[in-house]
């Protein structure tokens, strides 16, 4: 493809003795908003963690535009520029925002400063807060928090695992909003079960089913494909 | 299901190395040999029930020892101070194993709620107090200089006490093979596996935990007893780490998680320091042994986590299945196996 | 009064001395979940080869850095020998580390010899005041403020300086540090090596408080490391300062009035706090 920012090809994944990634294939455009649909189970959240590197692929590869990260250490990998937020946001809970901000910095000089201006601008609450430990934030702070921390360093994508799990409708918004705002500097893939919010900000999607990529195109289309989201997402 | 026959291969050889054993001291005349292998049955029962808790049940204990010097104690004393019989040596047996139980119970329910980390931490503090103890309760004790006492008449011929520490071996050795093949034995290994699934199935792990903990722990008192007798001497250092450390060298050498490994493994520690304290007298960098069997021992940690028996097994195992495949293979296409390595039978 | 303070001032020293062991071990079991039964053996290496080279040099402080030094390389060679092959595996992890923690201390005494050795305190800290009618030991005090110091430092670290910070993120939650590209295997080594050489500070401190150094000392002191990190709580550095000083102060008093109770009084501490709060009294906050 052209334009690939990202490239998976034929990954599988085991987790101990099971085979949970059977054959991903996924092209990831760059300044878009690719968003991973399928069912509960079905990989999508192994599919980041592999890119990730924290669930090494058994087989395929996985091309970050012109080199190979497949067998690549997790730190490698984020240090080429993958944002990641993990389902469970992963907030270093003693640690307070600021402190939270200051661990992801690569380095920590006037552009990352600046960054980080740029950033609680998106998400003034986590200025409010910015003493607070971040266990004590609530779910949605937690989720802006964790977009902000991958957000911090230069990143060229962010890697979105659910970020409307278990969030009231109007801190899904806010995180729709951010997240629109971020894709204009950088790309996004997002993992998403709340198809009308995926739907509203995703440009194309892909279907995981069963470990398996089985359907890719622009949203658009899949908007008005009652047939396929009825066969993969259970809706329509 | 096929019903087991009770000749199967194992136990046959089982029976013959029995009956081999039950000889020896009439054939051979040699007392270095017959106190040897007495103590390779005392140590065989005490790595047996250590490989209860480490093999069987994957909890680890570094406080082995103070059940084996309970056992030591209660017998030496009670020998000492009442008369030196067999009766009282039984009662001692039972009363060493009472007293085991009894704070094998308390420490597995204070501790084993909690992850190995506390338990292996724990015993070890534990087991530390009581060697402690047992050195500063001198009127008790006699601390670390220890006392000597008569052992029952019955035993003054050393063929009648090798014969003995036999029997109890044949028997501590047919009640865990019963033990692990019992619906109970089937848990704790189900516990070792995936503690969280077996709770999960609806099975209250800790109380197994702990009544393999206290099984493990009268069976060592029982080795403790044994062995008080067989040097017809006690002192501290039956509660010592070092004990701990035989039972557990023993144990990885031979091969966790059976039954036969820490026999095995017995039999090749004591030769060993037999072995390696006669050469200490001609090159004294001998008698640091110690170092070498550390070394080894960690060498077996990372290379043979599963001992000289659970090696060799596996090999016998995957000689097995090559044949196995090499016959399926000539009749048909071989699938490529997956690439990742079964990690099934390794400690978590 | 004079008895309390200095009693207090017994336990407290007691306490430090702990406290330099355990610190390491909260820390490596925190960030690394490794609990590293070769601590001891750490301490008294620290605590031979700092003597040694005190006894060489007439100098302490000269003393104090090689046992640092020692600390630090064993730190390291014990990390990569022995832990790094077995990540991940605890009942390894336990049985390999105490099986190292075997070799340590008789290697020591292949190379010191198996006697123990008398130590005597440096002569600028040997002697005592008197400040009214109570004897304060210059040493013991010497003791407290270096511990204080040390935690003083260590609390800088992990709370104002980054490395700290991703210090405390890795013992909270390992994966998302890495995710954040920070090499987490290299901040282990790092830690492993603050940790072993805090254990041998700690030793060679301890030396000329006890007066004799020994092989055995580094299971002995390991022991009461590891009951002050229970009743603190695993990974809580804060936790095992406050449990090595209640350790430390129980110890001293019941020795004073109770001695018959003095022995168990650790034990009987760690049992009321496993029946009440099986965690510990402090603990680390993971997610």
């Amino acid at each position: 493809m052209m334009n690939s920012l990202l490239c998976l090809k034929e990954v599988h994944t085991h987790i101990g003795q099971y085979h949970i990634l059977q054959g991903i294939n996924l092209d990831i455009v760059e300044n878009e908003v690719n968003v991973l649909l399928g069912r509960n189970g079905a990989g999508k959240t192994t599919t980041l963690k592999t890119i990730m590197g924290l669930t090494p692929a058994s087989k395929g590869a996985i091309q970050l535009r012109n080199t190979d990260i497949t067998k690549k250490m997790t730190y490698d990998i984020a240090n080429l520029g993958i944002g990641y937020v993990p389902e469970d946001q992963g907030i270093f809970g003693d640690l307070t925002v600021e402190e939270n901000l200051r661990v992801a910095m690569r380095k920590e000089n006037e552009q990352t400063l600046q960054k980080q201006e740029y950033i609680l601008t998106l998400f003034p609450d986590l200025k409010r807060f910015w003493k607070k430990a971040g266990g004590k934030l609530s779910g949605g702070q937690k989720q802006m928090l964790a977009m902000a921390r991958a957000f911090v360093n230069d990143s060229q994508m962010l890697l979105i695992d659910e970020p409307s799990k278990g969030l009231a409708p109007i801190v899904v918004e806010k995180v729709m909003e951010a997240i629109q705002e971020m894709k204009k500097t950088t790309t996004i893939v997002l993992v998403e079960q709340n198809f009308l919010m995926a739907s509203r900000i995703g440009d194309n999607y892909t279907i995981i089913d069963d470990g398996k990529t089985v359907h890719h195109g622009p949203m658009k289309a899949l908007i008005s494909d009652e047939q396929l989201k009825r066969k993969y997402l259970g809706i329509g | 299901m096929k019903r087991q026959s009770i000749f199967t291969t194992s136990n046959t050889v089982f029976c013959v190395m029995a009956v081999i054993l039950a000889i020896v001291p009439f054939v051979s005349d040699s007392r270095t040999t017959l106190i040897l292998l007495t103590q390779i049955f005392i140590f065989g029962i005490l790595a047996m029930s250590y490989d209860m808790l480490l093999g069987y049940t994957g909890i680890v204990s570094f406080g082995h020892a103070m059940f084996f010097g309970i056992g030591a104690y209660t017998s030496a004393i009670m020998l000492n101070m009442y008369e030196s019989t067999m009766a009282i040596f039984t009662i001692s047996i039972a009363v060493g194993m009472l007293l085991s139980a009894v704070l094998s119970f308390f420490v597995g329910l204070l501790t084993l709620r909690l992850k190995s980390h506390y338990y292996a931490m724990l015993t070890l503090a534990i087991s530390g107090l009581v060697l402690v103890v047992a050195e500063k309760w001198r009127t008790m004790t006699k601390g670390n200089d220890g006392f000597t006492f008569r052992a029952p008449e019955f035993f003054r011929d050393r063929m009648m006490f090798y014969l003995f520490a036999l029997a109890c071996l044949i028997v501590i050795y047919i009640i865990f093979k019963r033990f692990v093949g019992s619906p109970l034995g089937r848990v704790l290994i189900a516990v070792r596996e995936n503690e969280q699934r077996t709770a999960s199935l609806g099975y209250k792990t800790l109380h197994y935990k702990v009544i393999a903990s206290v099984l493990a722990g009268v069976v060592a008192s029982l080795a403790g007893s044994l062995y008080a007798v067989s040097l017809r001497f006690v002192n501290t250092s039956v509660m010592s780490m070092d004990i701990t450390l035989d039972a557990l060298l023993m144990t990885i050498i031979g091969g966790v998680g059976t039954l036969i490994g820490p026999l095995l493994g017995a039999a090749v520690i004591e030769f060993a320091q037999h072995y390696l304290s006669g050469l200490a007298r001609d090159y004294p960098i001998f008698e640091r042994w110690i170092i070498i069997f550390g070394i080894i021992y960690i060498l077996a940690v990372i290379f043979f986590p599963r001992g000289i028996v659970g090696t060799l097994s596996q090999k016998l195992g995957e000689w097995k299945m090559k044949r196995k495949t090499a016959a399926v293979e000539e009749t048909f296409q071989k699938v490529p196996p997956p690439g990742i390595a079964d990690e099934s039978g390794e400690w978590k | 009064m004079e008895l309390i303070i200095s009693l207090i001032i017994n336990g407290l020293a007691t306490g430090m001395l702990i406290f330099l062991l355990a610190a390491g071990v909260t820390l490596i079991f925190g960030l690394m979940d490794v609990l590293n039964f070769a601590h001891g053996g750490l301490f008294v290496w620290g605590a031979y080869s700092g003597i040694f080279a005190y006894a060489a040099t007439e100098s302490f402080t000269i003393g104090i850095l090689i046992a640092l030094l020692t600390g630090a390389v064993l730190g390291f060679i014990t990390e990569k020998l022995i832990i790094t092959p077995v990540y991940g595996n605890h009942v390894q992890q336990i049985l390999i580390t105490l099986g190292f923690m075997i070799v340590l201390s008789e290697c020591i005494k292949v190379v010191f010899g198996p006697n123990g050795i008398p130590v005597s305190v440096p002569p600028l800290l040997a002697g005592s005041w008197e400040v009214g009618n109570i004897i304060i030991i210059k040493y013991r005090i010497f003791i407290i403020a270096a511990g204080f110091i040390i935690y003083g430092v260590f609390h800088y670290i992990l709370t104002k300086t980054k490395i700290g910070l991703i210090v405390r993120a890795g013992v909270m939650n390992r994966e998302m540090v890495q995710a954040l590209g920070i090499n987490i295997k290299r901040v282990f080594l790092y830690v492993f090596m603050v940790g072993a050489a805090l254990a041998s500070l700690g030793g060679v401190l301890m030396a000329p408080y006890s007066g004799v150094i020994y092989a055995e000392m580094g299971m002995e002191y390991a022991i009461l490391g590891f009951i002050v990190v229970v009743i603190g709580g695993m990974g809580s550095y804060s936790g095992t300062l406050f449990a090595a000083i209640l350790v430390g102060l129980a110890g001293s008093f019941m020795a004073y009035y109770v001695p018959y109770l003095s022995l168990a009084v650790n034990m009987i501490i760690m049992v009321i706090v496993l029946v009440f709060r099986p965690q510990g009294l402090f603990t680390v906050a993971k997610g």
